[in-house]
């Protein structure tokens, strides 16, 4: 397969850190709109596994799984260029508007618009949802995992990190009495 | 001032779990141990880093940097912040690649997407709850899911749209238009 330049990585990269407004869960829609489906540089089921991964690592998910997504398509270099993305436009942005943010944070119009976009960032968490959940292979294992990780995120309000380890280790203990089951 | 501001960066990265928001206590220990921002700059910082572009993480690291040692500071900062997550992250992803036919390695994988979905759902659901009572919330979101059943749309295309119907909604409430529209 040809390498993907560098250059355009970076520039998807910078676009990708523009329009992450309202959290960094976006990331996931809008790196499924840019990576998955504009240019099929990575599997879907990879970047839904990133996104696990990103959030039991220490740091920013969004950063995380850029660098995952970069490191994927390009290696080490690739994981530099994706993260030197997701971050120019945010930094440019607080330094050009640092002096004057105290008015813009106050601004009845600024506010205003990103609740609008928390409409948005709230809609396209349940659409990246929905369509995990169509791709994915709903058995048994499915349905139990995903009711004992709602339960500790929900319920008992674990720390996503401690859900994630869990619910790892959970599942490779399922999956082990299963492989012993069948060897017997 | 440098070497002390990337040493207290690093550290947030490297400790630092579950988003940017994470950061925040980090952000406060650091406003009173050193002098290099008051307490009401940072509420000011988190207010700021909300709605600029990015990951609140990166933001209120540039932030930080930038009022304590100008530009330099900003971008030291914010490198210092993600350095941690680069290592790791490239450290991780090489056991996936080598050990890729691992028991281990696959079974975690197969249980990463029903608690990927989980994740997403709670995530949904904290948004979702405290505009439970906010009809406009509710009708606007009802709008997306169904446009978004007829056609696949771009991310950018409900960002934006929210955030139009962001500026309307003030501006009716500013010409006092309300009361006919509702």
């Amino acid at each position: 397969m040809k390498k993907f330049s560098l250059i355009k990585l970076y520039f998807i990269f910078v676009k990708v850190g523009a329009i992450l407004l309202g959290g960094g869960y976006v990331i996931l829609p809008i790196l499924n709109s840019e990576l998955c489906e504009k240019r099929d540089l990575i599997k879907e089921n990879e970047l839904t596994d990133y996104f696990a991964l990103s959030q039991s690592l220490p740091g920013m998910i969004a950063t995380n799984i850029s660098i995952f997504t970069g490191y994927k398509i390009r290696g080490a270099l690739g994981a530099i260029t994706a993260m030197l993305g997701t971050v120019t436009a945010p930094v440019i942005s607080i330094i050009i508007l640092a002096s004057f943010l105290e008015c813009i944070a106050g601004n009845s119009y600024i506010t205003g618009t990103f609740r609008g976009i928390g409409v948005a960032v709230t809609a396209l968490i349940f659409l990246t949802t929905r369509e995990i959940w169509q791709k994915s292979n709903r058995d048994g294992f499915f349905y139990f995992i995903l009711a004992v990780a709602l339960v500790g995120l929900l319920y008992i309000k674990a720390s996503p990190a401690v859900v994630i380890v869990f619910c790892s280790m959970l599942g490779v203990l399922i999956k082990r009495i299963k492989r012993y089951r069948r060897i017997d | 001032m440098i070497q002390l501001l990337v040493y207290e960066f690093f550290k947030i990265g490297l400790f630092s779990f579950g988003g940017g928001y994470a950061t925040i206590p980090f952000l406060y220990d650091i406003s009173i141990r050193y002098n290099w921002y008051s307490l009401r700059e940072l509420t000011n910082m988190i207010a700021v880093a909300s709605i600029t572009p990015g990951p609140v993480g990166v933001n209120t690291a540039t932030y930080a940097g930038l009022k304590t040692a100008g530009i330099a500071g900003a971008l030291f900062a914010t490198f210092s912040e993600i350095l941690p997550s680069l290592i790791l992250v490239i450290i991780v992803s090489k056991i996936l690649k080598k050990f890729s036919d691992n028991f281990y390695v696959k079974s975690v994988i197969d249980t990463l997407k029903p608690v990927c979905c989980a994740l997403l759902l709670s995530v949904g659901a904290g948004l979702i709850m405290p505009e439970i009572g906010s009809i406009k919330f509710m009708l606007l979101l009802g709008v997306f899911l169904i446009i978004s059943f007829k056609s696949k749309k771009d991310p950018i295309f409900y960002i934006l749209l929210g955030g139009i119907a962001g500026i309307l909604n003030v501006l009716i409430q500013k010409l006092d238009l309300s009361a006919c529209l509702m």
